[in-house]
C-alpha cells in the first residue's frame, strides 16, 4: 500500500461523502420538518442524471446538460410534491412509504422505458477530463476534484442559508417543532414545498454530476439511497450538519474499506479466508457503524430535535 | 359463523385445487397457487408486526433470504434432511431478527424504517460478496430438502405440505395475537403512552414479535428456495421487503384473512399485469400509491362490510 | 402519624430559560388525598410528568415508599404501584371499556402467555369488571372506548389507573370537559375511594377540589407557594391575590 494510493482513495471517500451529502441534506430537511419517509428521493437522483447526459448528448454541451439537469429535477420534484406527496403530510410514516415505494417501481419504468434498461454512457468536456497534479507523485482525476470542490462549495453555501438567512432560521424552527412554527402564523405549505423543491434540485445536482462516477441505469436511485439513510441515521434527522459529518465518515469508511479491508486481512489471515471475508466485510462495515452509533446515540450524532 | 364459513371454503378450495388442475390439464395451477400460499406465509409473519404490532420493517425480505440459504448453502454441501435445513432456517432467522431487533427497536418512527432497511441492504449485499455460493447468480438447490413420508420433488405432495403450513401459520398467529401476549402489542401499537402507564414496557414485547416474524420469515424462505428450486440475493432485496409490505396491506392489516388475500391479489395482478407488457411496472407502481390513499382497509375490510 | 408515602425534594425542570420546576418540595401521606392548583403556566403539567416518569428532572429527588425512583422509567413506576390518568383522554379505542381495564389488570399480574385467549381469561376479565362496577361503567363494559361518551372516557381512565391496585394515584384533571351531572358523579367516585387509596389530584375544579382535598398544594411560576388544609390555603393571603382573587 503506497501513500499515493492511499491518499487517492481517501479524496475518493470523500468525493462519494461529499455525494452522500448533498442527497441526505434534502432528505433529511424533508424528514426532520415534514416528517415525511421519501424513498423516491434516489429516482430525482436518477432524473437528474437521465436528463443532464441526455440534453448534453443532443445539445453537444455540458453545461446545458447541467442546467437540464438541475431544472428538470426541480420541476419533476415540485409536481410530484404537489401531486402524490402533499396528501400524506398528515398520513403516518408507513403510508409515506408504500406510496414512495410505488413511486419508485413508477419512475424506475418509465425510465426503462424512455432509455431501455442498459447502462447510458457520458462522456466529458475535455476542460473537465484529465487528471490533477498534488503534491509528490500523487495524481488525482480532475472531474473528481471539481465535484469535491463543488459539493463543499454547496455545504457553505447551506451552512450559510440555514444559520444566517430568515429561511434557514425558518428551516431550523421547523426541523425542531413543526407544530410550534406553523402555530407561529408561518405559512407551512409554501416552506414545504421551498424545503422539498430544494431537496429535489440537490438531489439532482448529485445525480448529474455522478453521471461520469457511476453507472447510470434504472434502480441506480435505490443503491445509492440506502447508503444515504444511514448517513442520516448517524448524522441525526434534521440536522444539515450531522448530514455533512455522517456523509463524509460513511463515504471514507466505506471506500477506504472497500480498498484495504482485503489487504489489511491477507496479512492477517490466509490469502483464501481475506478473499472471501474481505469483500463481505468491507459492504458491511458502514451498517455496523450505524449500529455501533446507535447503540452509543440512538438520535444520532447531532440530532435536531432537543 | 362468518369466520369459519371463510376459512372453510378456503380450505376446501384450497385442498380441492390439485386434482381439479390436474383433470383439466392445466397443472401449473398447482404452482402458481403454492407461490401464492408461501408469499402467505411470508405475510402472515410480517402482518403479526406490521398490522399487529405497528412497526413498519421494511426489512422482512431478508428472513427469506436466510431461510433460503439455509436451505440452499446445507444442499451444497450435500445436506439434504428437511428437518436440519428447515430447522436452521427458523432458528437462524430467529437469531438474525433478535440481532437486528436488539438495535432497531430502540429506535422508532423513521429511525426504525430506515435501519430495517439497512440491515436487510447489508445482509444483501453479503449475500452478493460471497462467491463460493454463487453471489450476483444465485444458487440452484441440486434436491428439494428430504423428509421421511413425503417427497417434496412431487408437486402436488409439496402443495399440501405448504398448505397444511399455511393453515398453521394462520392459526399460530390467530392464537397469539389474542393472548395476553398479543393483547400488548395490539395495545402498544394502539396507545404507546397508555401502555407505559399501566406498567407494560413495549420494548420486550416488540422484540419477542419480531424473532417470532423473523423465524416464520425464515419458514417462507425455506419453502420458497425449495418452490424456485433456485435462490438469488434478490430474495433479500429490499424491494421484495415492498412487495410483501403491500401484500398485507392489500390484504387488510391486523386480519386473519388479510395476508392470504393480499398475497393472492399480488401476485395474481403481478402474473397479468407482466402478461401485458414487460413494464408492468409503471402500471404496479401508480396503483400501489393509489391503493394506499384509498384503499386503506384492504380486501378483508371490503369482505367485512357486507356483514 | 402517617408516614410520608410519596417524597419530593428540591425538584427543577428547565426549558432553557423557562424555570417550570423551580425546587418544588412536596410531600403526601399514605391514605391522604392531595390536591394540586394553580394558574395556567404554573408548572402542573410538567410536575406531573416527572412524577410520573414520563420527563426527567433536572435535579431533585422522588422518593415512593422509601425508594428513590427519580431516574425510573414510567413502566417501572406503574408496577410498583404509581398510577397515572391523564389530562388528554388516553385509551385504546379500539378495545371495548372491558379490554381496556383487563389489560391494565393484566399489567398488574405480571403474567405473560402465548396461546391461552386473554378476552375470556377469567382472571383478567373479572377483576376487570369488578373496577368498571366501581366507577360506574358496569353497563357500558362491551362498548368500544372509542364510542363511550367523554365523561364515561374520563371515568375509565380512572378505572384502568384503579385496575393496577395502586399504592398512589396520579390523577390529572379527571373532570377536564365534564358537564355537572358527570362532574358530581366523578367527584362522588373520589369521594368513595378517599382513605383507602392515596391520591394525588390535579384540577382546576374548586368544588371538587375542596370536597374532596384533605391538603392543597398551590403551584405558582414552578414553586409551591402554600400548602395546608383547604381552609388554611383559602385564607391564605400570598393565595388569594396569586390566585382564587381572580376568581372569587
Amino acid at each position: 500500500m503506497t501513500f499515493e494510493l492511499f491518499f487517492e482513495q481517501l479524496l475518493n471517500g470523500v468525493q462519494l461523502g461529499v455525494m452522500l451529502f448533498l442527497l441526505a441534506a434534502g432528505l433529511t430537511l424533508v424528514l426532520g420538518i415534514m416528517n415525511m419517509v421519501n424513498l423516491a428521493h434516489g429516482s430525482l437522483y436518477m432524473i437528474g442524471a437521465y436528463f443532464a447526459i441526455t440534453v448534453t448528448q443532443w445539445s453537444g454541451s455540458y453545461l446545458l446538460g447541467v442546467l437540464a439537469g438541475l431544472a428538470g429535477t426541480l420541476v419533476v420534484g415540485m409536481a410530484v410534491e404537489g401531486i402524490a406527496l402533499r396528501t400524506l403530510y398528515e398520513r403516518d410514516h408507513l403510508d409515506h412509504v408504500l406510496a414512495t415505494f410505488g413511486l419508485i417501481l413508477f419512475f424506475n419504468e418509465l425510465v426503462a422505458i424512455l432509455w431501455g434498461r442498459f447502462a447510458l454512457f457520458a462522456s466529458l468536456p475535455s476542460y473537465l477530463q484529465g487528471h490533477l497534479a498534488l503534491f509528490g507523485d500523487v495524481r488525482y482525476p480532475l472531474y473528481r476534484a471539481v465535484v469535491i470542490v463543488v459539493g463543499l462549495l454547496v455545504a457553505v453555501l447551506l451552512w450559510y442559508m440555514v444559520t444566517r438567512t430568515r429561511l434557514g432560521m425558518l428551516i431550523r424552527a421547523g426541523a425542531s417543532n413543526r407544530t410550534m412554527v406553523a402555530a407561529l402564523g408561518i405559512n407551512i405549505r409554501l416552506l414545504y414545498t421551498v424545503v422539498f423543491g430544494f431537496g429535489a434540485a440537490l438531489a439532482g445536482l448529485a445525480g448529474l454530476m455522478a453521471g461520469q462516477i457511476y453507472t447510470v441505469q434504472p434502480g441506480m436511485g435505490e443503491l445509492i439511497l440506502i447508503q444515504v439513510f444511514v448517513v442520516i441515521v448517524i448524522g441525526g434527522i434534521g440536522s444539515v450538519r450531522g448530514a455533512l459529518v455522517g456523509a463524509l465518515i460513511v463515504g471514507i469508511v466505506d471506500t477506504m474499506g472497500r480498498a484495504f479491508l482485503k489487504p489489511l486481512l491477507s496479512t492477517l489471515l490466509s490469502t483464501y479466508a481475506a478473499d472471501t471475508a474481505g469483500p463481505a466485510l468491507a459492504s458491511m462495515l458502514i451498517y455496523l457503524l450505524m449500529a455501533l452509533v446507535l447503540a452509543l446515540r440512538p438520535a444520532g450524532l447531532f440530532p435536531a430535535r432537543g | 359463523m362468518r369466520r369459519y364459513l371463510f376459512w372453510g371454503a378456503v380450505i376446501l378450495l384450497l385442498a380441492a385445487l390439485p386434482p381439479l388442475a390436474m383433470a383439466l390439464g392445466k397443472g401449473f395451477y398447482i404452482d402458481l397457487v403454492r407461490r401464492i400460499m408461501i408469499f402467505g406465509i411470508a405475510a402472515i409473519s410480517l402482518n403479526l408486526i406490521l398490522g399487529y404490532g405497528g412497526m413498519v420493517s421494511f426489512g422482512h425480505a431478508a428472513y427469506l433470504g436466510v431461510g433460503g440459504y439455509a436451505v440452499a448453502i446445507f444442499a451444497f454441501y450435500g445436506f439434504n434432511n428437511g428437518f436440519l435445513q428447515w430447522g436452521v432456517a427458523i432458528a437462524g432467522s430467529a437469531l438474525v431478527a433478535l440481532a437486528i431487533g436488539a438495535v432497531s427497536i430502540r429506535t422508532s418512527g423513521i429511525y426504525f424504517i430506515m435501519i430495517t432497511l439497512a440491515f436487510t441492504q447489508m445482509l444483501y449485499y453479503l449475500g452478493i460478496s460471497i462467491e463460493e455460493y454463487g453471489g450476483d447468480d444465485g444458487i440452484r438447490l441440486k434436491t428439494r430438502s428430504q423428509f421421511p413420508l413425503v417427497d417434496l420433488a412431487d408437486g402436488v405432495q409439496f402443495y399440501y405440505v405448504v398448505l397444511l403450513l399455511m393453515l398453521g401459520a394462520v392459526y399460530l398467529t390467530h392464537r397469539i395475537v389474542n393472548s395476553r401476549f398479543g393483547m400488548v402489542l395490539r395495545a402498544t401499537k394502539s396507545n404507546e403512552a397508555r401502555s407505559r402507564a399501566i406498567g407494560f414496557s413495549p420494548y420486550p414485547y416488540r422484540l419477542a414479535a419480531f424473532v417470532i416474524a423473523g423465524a416464520m420469515g425464515g419458514l417462507a424462505g425455506a419453502l420458497l428456495a425449495n418452490h424456485t428450486n433456485y435462490l438469488t440475493p434478490d430474495f433479500m432485496h429490499w424491494t421484495r421487503s415492498g412487495e410483501i409490505m403491500f401484500m398485507v396491506i392489500l390484504g387488510g392489516m391486523a386480519t386473519s384473512a388479510g395476508p392470504l388475500l393480499g398475497a393472492s391479489a399480488f401476485l395474481l395482478l403481478e402474473d397479468v399485469l407482466s402478461g401485458w407488457t414487460e413494464h408492468w411496472q409503471v402500471i404496479l407502481g401508480p396503483l400501489l400509491v393509489l391503493s394506499v390513499l384509498f384503499f386503506k382497509r384492504g380486501l378483508a375490510g371490503l369482505l367485512a362490510k357486507h356483514d | 402519624m402517617t408516614e410520608a408515602l410519596l417524597e419530593v425534594r428540591d425538584l427543577r425542570k428547565s426549558f432553557g430559560a423557562l424555570r417550570a420546576s423551580d425546587g418544588i418540595t412536596f410531600d403526601v401521606s399514605r391514605g391522604e388525598t392531595h390536591a394540586i392548583i394553580g394558574p395556567n403556566g404554573a408548572g402542573k403539567t410538567t410536575f406531573i410528568s416527572q412524577l410520573a416518569g414520563n420527563l426527567r428532572p433536572d435535579s431533585g429527588r422522588i422518593v415512593f415508599a422509601g425508594e428513590d425512583i427519580t431516574g425510573l422509567p414510567a413502566p417501572r413506576r406503574a408496577r410498583l404501584g404509581l398510577a397515572r390518568s391523564f389530562q388528554i383522554t388516553s385509551v385504546y379505542p379500539e378495545f371495548t371499556a372491558l379490554q381496556n381495564v383487563a389489560l391494565a389488570v393484566q399489567a398488574r399480574s405480571g403474567r405473560t402467555g402465548f396461546w391461552r385467549d386473554a378476552r375470556s381469561d377469567s382472571s383478567l376479565t373479572e377483576p376487570a369488571r369488578h373496577v368498571l362496577e366501581q366507577v360506574g361503567l358496569r353497563e357500558r363494559s362491551h362498548v368500544l372506548a372509542a364510542n363511550l361518551a367523554h365523561g364515561e372516557q374520563r371515568q375509565l381512565e380512572v378505572a384502568m389507573a384503579l385496575a393496577t391496585r395502586p399504592r398512589l394515584l396520579l390523577l390529572d384533571e379527571p373532570m377536564a370537559g365534564m358537564g355537572i351531572e358527570e362532574s358530581q358523579r366523578m367527584i362522588e367516585l373520589l369521594a368513595s375511594l378517599k382513605g383507602e387509596q392515596t391520591i394525588i389530584l390535579v384540577e382546576h375544579d374548586m368544588d371538587a377540589v375542596f370536597q374532596l382535598a384533605d391538603r392543597i398544594s398551590v403551584l405558582l411560576y414552578g414553586r409551591v407557594i402554600a400548602t395546608g388544609r383547604p381552609e388554611e390555603v383559602r385564607a391564605n393571603p400570598d393565595v388569594r391575590a396569586a390566585y382564587l382573587g381572580e376568581d372569587s
